[in-house]
């Protein structure tokens, strides 16, 4: 209990190592920003799920929430064949506040448990007074195209999806954590099938209803899978099969992420990945991340 | 009709025990809903692969993490609400909005934003410490030893009094509620009140005492029903039943106050305003005030100031000065005020400027942030004021006009009174100059009251227009008015003086420098604040907030700032200042079709003083003999929250009996919340205490008995809306999971254990009128709380005028709406008797507002052209000679009557209070986390694992000069808390330690710590219930709180600081120290 505690905790603030260390990052920022290289399709179970038809949604008006305008380029997207969509997502750290609503949101979503957490959300701290300042650093997978943590899975329970996704198939996955360590952005945690309302006179329901990941419902029961197995982050993929955008896309207050099919011109996530503000953490790995932050 | 499974949503004896959930005999609970199926159950389909998308699996409704109240969309799955997301038909939620025409099952799969608050919901509402049944204390108040009741038997007690707890050996009479319910005739209740009217009117001591005779004359057979025969104007023994509350919004209100107020007769209904923002409300009410006929007095006067204030539209702002007020993390954000920031940053549209000692969330995307000295708001204010006033950057066109034709000549929706002009007596401003001191006519009119015609005069009021005085009326609407801004004369031997003259004199106190000193920040950064604050025309805005109100100067501050709004011109113009808008639930609207208050067989009127003294003058008590007054008065205020207990403690007007308090924790909340606990465990001054709450709190831990009540997923409320907010809206708060406490039987009808029915029953047994059978009239009863929330609902449905009604819903949305409620049991959902309650003509559009989780007017409509189209509307006041007019009750003197700095902090008798002069160095402010609101997220086990425990936020050069570095633990001492200690129980005190946190983002001398952390109840800590060990959590109980530092006042000893005139509790005037402690 305490360790998970202590884990989402420290996660949200790191130090000023980090801070020195993302900057750092940002100065190399300039080189690549793109990587459409374009995986070869391997056959999933959840990917081969067919799909529900996508949520419906409002008449279009002229004047809508962003939100709404990226949820129908999501849809477009769904109605193309599904080795064309590449998912990416553009963090605006202008607009992000660092509320945390996305961490939340998400471990709502995902019925995360202590110690696992799949976006946390940086707050750091700037300058010396008067002159300082904080900044908001949301840390979601980056869902990279060269992705440090899928060769090192020994059984092959962790793989890159055609549409840019790299997802674990928990019923393979045994638990090794390679991944974990492998990963350059932490984005990878363990779940050691903790509650938060152990030591409590009663578990809550709400940490008995069951998530819905890679599209299929999942209760943490006893040692039953995501129950000892590497998590992180899918964009929410079984919400993206239901024509919806991932939660922390819905849950921004700032409207500050943003989602959709990086090979859909039309779409709102291609324009801004190319503005000239965009960057990538850690580029220098060569990871390719499909994560893009706005500065 | 409905697909109800009949197990569905009821939970049981046997499946809790099974559940291993039951400890202490039964009280609390960590099981609600049914307990699960298997995950096939919901999801089996392929095509159902995400049943949380599915329309008839949510239900829209509005947050309470905090009191924004954010529509939220609750999903649902087996009865157990599994995630909360935000309603896209609330403009809280999207911006816009989606229109409200817009099918349920259209918005099925849009999932609206909601801050981390919200998403954590869950967690609140299904914590394992909830209470299902009633505890009846069974050791000394605040032993936190319980045993569990009937609900019956709690009611029996509560309304028959007796000897309550002669089992554990206190042999006293407990009074019931029946025994305090002795004016019952409201004939003769309005009669006294009237009476009691003349007494106060009369100023002369002699015939005051005369008119008191002669209504014990008159009332000669009913002086039993008072508390005070040779005191009338204290009211009935009625009186001495109190109902106070933290947080109750309407609905929950209506029905509180037709039991308190119109039934039973108690003046004494007091919310927690004061506590939260006090003197913005009664700072902005002052300035609200309109000059106009008053029935009950027969003339003209100042009244009808709006306890509100107005937020910045900061959607269409180009510049926002933010004071004290931090939009992302609290401010009535930030889900709704969040996105109509961050856009107009990222697209250079918008900047703004933050002053606040602490570097908030908000201050770190300012274009300057402005570390001011805490208490010196209002010379910063004043420091602007000064600067516009200097290079002429007001908009003189909007000020010149000194009447509603004058502003509407130039298209403005409001106008002010800067240029009337003002009397000076020996060189004090007081009234306003009327046409009689002139010699000039008095207007004779007359009005219609209940069938008689009254005559009245109205004597104009004077503005100088080009050096001769012209007489007029403020809201003449064909003969526009406009005056001389800066006017400093003498007419007819008077000196007079313009509003604007006044104002400037106050600003020119000190030159920019001084004020730049008084404040600590650079001279420069002010003038270019105020060049900046007038280089947008009505598109900027001063938005305030608790950091400029919770001061001992807070009144003043605040309506510093907000004359600089006024200075501008830009009340209801896009960009500037608005005011909430809402649907009217209380049926008084023409059209709607239950008006709440007039369906009642036996309303009585409420008389005398009240326990906290509020909204009324000391002079003009029977009470008065000089100056000071015992206890303070409030004269401009209501809600005087941290004045309840401790009057409670002197017995001062009187004493209170029995006090109910919902929802509300003021041993926490308060500043030096730590007094209140002393009276609250002693049942000499307060013989019966009883509480509505969710768990075992900080405060209910003192109670005598403690009712559990609904979260705000399990019950109804009307959330109203927030000054911010442009559109007009109503979300309504409705049952969206089974209810977790123990279901019981009221009035012969099945209801869960809540507020409700808590009230219902104690009408029940007191036979009081207005509940139960023919309660709203005859033929139509009052047993069920839906049979009132339905009505209101229906209110909200029809709208504020005829035609204004929502259409119908639809077959489909009727399938929908039972659909989606197939998890809820009778005992809250039965679809007949919701008919029932609003018959058949309305049932419809209640599904359709039902169905949307409120009504939310179509964004379009919000504004037409430049302006808003929600408007204020009206006079706005800098000058007010109803507080100019006001004496202070401890000192005597009358208030400043336009905006001055008055240095904090100041005790009750108006003396500085200079605790730096003994050792406490730092100053101490609190602030919000944006994942937290005071007392009831601290426990909430997703957000602490964002938060684990919270620190004290030292600056580096501070921490330095003391040795302290991060992680460090600290006490926080005061003079008035030298030891740094909560007094939690008699021999168990908590000390207030916390751990540090150095930041370079706080104003150095400034130590800041966040609210939430440091409970010492709330399940943090061990309960004995029916003689077996509950085990709190020890998670539950970290961080710091140190409330209990805050200043108590030197004079009253038991509260803390307050403003005399807008009665803030003092949150940000404390000084101390840290005293390092052992790690």
């Amino acid at each position: 209990m305490e360790g998970g505690e202590r884990a989402l905790a420290t996660q949200t603030r790191e130090s000023r190592s980090g801070r020195r260390r993302f900057l750092k990052t940002l100065g190399a920022g300039a080189a690549t920003l793109l990587a459409l290289e374009v995986l070869e399709s391997t056959a999933r179970p959840a990917e081969a799920a067919p799909a529900a038809p996508p949520a419906a949604l409002p008449a279009e008006r002229p004047q809508e929430d962003v939100l709404l305008r990226m949820q129908r380029d999501l849809q477009r997207a769904l109605r193309k064949p599904a080795h064309l969509r590449r998912w990416a997502m553009v963090i605006d750290l202008r607009k992000c506040v660092g509320c945390s609503a996305c961490t939340i949101a998400c471990v709502a979503e995902n019925k995360l448990p202590p110690g696992v957490v799949y976006r946390p959300v940086v707050d750091e701290e700037i300058g010396t007074y008067p002159h300082v300042t904080r900044r908001f650093l949301p840390r979601p997978c980056m869902q990279c195209d060269n992705p440090p943590c899928v060769p090192v899975c020994p059984v092959n329970a962790t793989y890159k999806r055609a549409d840019g996704i790299v997802a674990i198939n928990y019923d393979q996955c045994i638990g090794c954590r390679y991944c974990i360590v492998a990963c350059p952005y932490n984005a990878r945690t363990f779940d050691a099938g903790e509650h938060y309302t152990d030591g409590t006179p009663g578990r809550s329901p709400v940490e008995e209803v069951p998530n819905f990941e890679y599209g299929k419902p999942w209760k943490r029961e006893g040692d039953a899978s995501p129950v000892g197995n590497a998590r992180k982050c899918h964009f929410c993929l079984h919400r993206l099969e239901a024509g919806m955008l991932p939660e922390c896309v819905t849950s921004c207050i700032g409207r500050a992420t943003y989602f959709g099919d990086a090979e859909d011109p039309e779409a709102l996530v291609s324009e801004l990945m190319h503005r000239p503000n965009a960057v990538r953490l850690k580029e220098e790995l060569g990871t390719k991340p499909r994560v893009y932050y706005l500065l | 009709m409905t697909e109800r499974n009949g197990e569905n949503g009821r939970i049981t004896r046997r499946q809790l025990l099974k559940a291993g959930a039951l400890v202490g005999g039964g009280a609390l609970l960590g099981q609600a809903g049914r307990l699960l199926a298997s995950a096939q159950e919901v999801a089996q389909s392929p095509a159902v692969q995400y049943p949380l998308a599915q329309a008839e699996n949510q239900l829209y409704s509005s947050c309470l993490m905090c009191n924004t109240g954010c529509g939220i969309k609750v999903k649902v799955l087996d009865g157990v609400a599994a995630k909360i997301d935000g309603n896209p038909y609330n403009p809280f939620n999207l911006v816009p909005h989606v229109s409200y025409k817009t099918a349920p099952h259209q918005v099925a799969g849009v999932d609206a934003p909601l801050c981390p608050k919200g998403q954590a919901g869950l967690l609140s509402v299904y914590d394992p410490y909830r209470l299902r049944v009633v505890l009846k204390r069974a050791g000394p108040r605040g032993s936190n030893k319980w045993r569990t009741i009937p609900f019956d038997q709690a009611v029996r007690e509560i309304v028959d009094g007796g000897k309550l707890f002669a089992d554990i050996g206190e042999d006293r009479h407990v009074p019931g509620l029946r025994e305090l319910w002795a004016l019952r005739d409201p004939k003769v209740a309005k009669e006294m009140d009237a009476f009691v009217r003349r007494i106060r009117a009369e100023k002369d001591p002699a015939k005051k005492q005369a008119l008191v005779r002669e209504f014990q004359q008159t009332f000669r057979d009913h002086l039993h029903t008072l508390i005070d025969p040779d005191h009338p104007d204290l009211g009935p023994k009625n009186n001495q039943f109190l109902y106070f509350w933290g947080r109750q919004k309407a609905g929950r209100t209506e029905f509180a106050r037709r039991f308190v107020q119109e039934s039973f007769g108690s003046v004494n209904f007091h919310g927690h305003t004061t506590v939260c923002q006090g003197s913005l409300y009664f700072a902005c009410k002052a300035m609200s005030e309109q000059y106009e006929f008053d029935e009950k007095d027969g003339k003209m006067k100042w009244t009808k100031g709006r306890k509100f204030y107005w937020q910045a539209d900061t959607e269409h702002s180009e510049f926002v000065v933010f004071v004290g007020a931090s939009p992302f993390e609290g401010n009535y954000g930030p889900t709704n005020r969040v996105p109509r920031l961050t856009e107009g940053l990222a697209t250079g549209r918008l900047k703004f400027a933050v002053v606040d000692p602490r570097l908030s969330k908000t201050a770190a995307k300012a274009w300057k942030w402005i570390p001011a000295r805490p208490g010196t708001e209002g010379a910063l204010a004043l420091a602007v004021i000064r600067w516009i006033l200097d290079h002429q950057r007001y908009d003189a066109r909007y000020l010149r006009n000194a009447n509603k034709a004058a502003a509407e000549e130039d298209g403005e929706p409001t106008w002010c009174n800067a240029t009337w002009l003002v009397k000076l007596e020996k060189g004090r401003p007081e009234g306003f100059l009327r046409a009689s001191d002139l010699g000039l006519p008095v207007q004779k009119r007359s009005q219609e009251v209940k069938g008689k015609r009254v005559e009245y005069e109205f004597d104009p009021f004077v503005v100088l227009r080009d050096g001769r005085p012209v007489p007029f009326d403020p809201y003449d609407e064909q003969n526009p008015v406009e005056g001389d801004l800066l006017v400093d004369t003498t007419l007819n031997g008077i000196r007079v003086k313009s509003g604007l003259q006044l104002l400037g004199e106050e600003a020119r106190r000190h030159s920019l420098q001084e004020w730049a000193e008084i404040c600590g920040v650079r001279a420069e950064d002010i003038e270019e604040l105020a060049r900046e604050f007038t280089s947008h025309g009505k598109r900027a805005a001063a938005d305030i907030h608790r950091g400029v109100s919770q001061h001992t100067n807070g009144f003043y501050n605040v309506w510093a700032w907000m004359t600089l709004n006024v200075l501008i011109g830009n009340l209801d113009w896009k960009g500037g200042m608005a005011s909430a808008k809402v649907y009217d639930p209380s049926g008084e609207k023409e059209g709607q079709p239950f008006n709440l208050k007039e369906l009642h067989p036996k309303r009585t009127t409420p008389f005398g003083v009240s326990i906290i003294r509020h909204e009324t003058k000391y002079e003009e008590s029977t009470l008065f003999r000089g100056y000071p007054a015992k206890r303070p008065w409030y004269p401009l205020s209501s809600d005087v929250y941290q004045e309840i207990v401790p009057s409670i403690g002197d017995a001062y007007p009187y004493p209170i009996k029995i006090a109910f308090l919902y929802m509300g924790s003021p041993a926490y909340s308060l500043p030096a919340g730590h007094t209140t606990i002393e009276v609250l465990k002693d049942p000499n001054k307060l013989p019966l205490f009883v509480a509505v709450d969710i768990t075992v709190g900080e405060t209910s831990m003192y109670a005598d008995y403690i009712l559990p009540d609904l979260s705000y997923l399990e019950r109804w409320e009307f959330q109203g809306s927030h000054p911010n907010m442009t559109v007009k809206v109503q979300p309504v708060r409705q049952p969206v999971i089974p209810p977790v406490p123990e279901t019981v039987r009221v009035f012969g009808e099945e209801m869960p254990i809540s507020l409700e029915a808590f009230l219902l029953a104690c009408a029940e047994r007191l036979g009081l009128p207005g509940f139960g059978k023919d309660g709203f009239g005859p033929g139509q009863d009052l047993r069920r709380p839906e049979d009132f929330y339905l009505k209101m609902v229906a209110n909200v449905a029809a709208g504020d005028r005829p035609g204004d009604a929502v259409p119908d819903a639809s077959d489909e949305e009727v399938r929908l709406f039972l659909q989606a409620r197939r998890h809820l049991p009778k005992s809250v959902f039965d679809p007949e008797k919701w008919k029932r309650a609003v018959g058949e003509a309305w049932w419809r559009k209640v599904v359709y507002v039902l169905n949307r989780g409120g009504r939310f007017q179509e964004y379009q409509k919000a504004f037409k052209g430049e302006q808003l189209a929600n408007q204020y509307g009206t006079l706005v006041s800098i000058y007010s000679e109803k507080v100019a007019k006001t004496k202070n009750s401890m000192t005597g003197k009358p208030f400043p009557g336009l905006p001055a700095y008055i240095p904090a902090p100041r005790d009750a008798l108006d003396r500085p209070v200079e605790d730096e002069k003994a050792g406490y160095d730092l100053h101490l402010i609190t602030y919000r986390e944006v994942s937290h609101t005071k007392s009831r997220t601290g426990t909430n086990y997703w957000l602490l694992a964002l938060l684990p425990e919270n620190f004290v936020l030292v600056h580096r050069q501070d921490a330095e000069r003391l040795g302290l570095k991060d992680g460090d633990l600290v006490r926080v001492t005061s003079a008035s808390n030298p030891d740094g200690m909560w007094p939690v129980l008699d021999g168990h005190s908590k000390p207030m330690v916390g751990r540090v946190r150095v930041t370079e983002g706080i104003r150095p001398g400034v130590v800041a710590f966040s609210l939430g952390h440091g409970h010492w109840a709330y399940g943090s800590v061990d309960l004995v219930i029916d003689g077996k060990v509950l085990k709190g959590d020890a998670r539950r109980g970290r961080g710091i709180h140190a409330n209990a530092a805050m200043r108590v006042d030197p004079v009253l000893k038991n509260v803390c600081l307050s403003d005399p005139a807008g009665a803030s509790a003092v949150f940000y005037d404390t000084r101390v120290k840290l005293v390092r402690e052992a790690s």
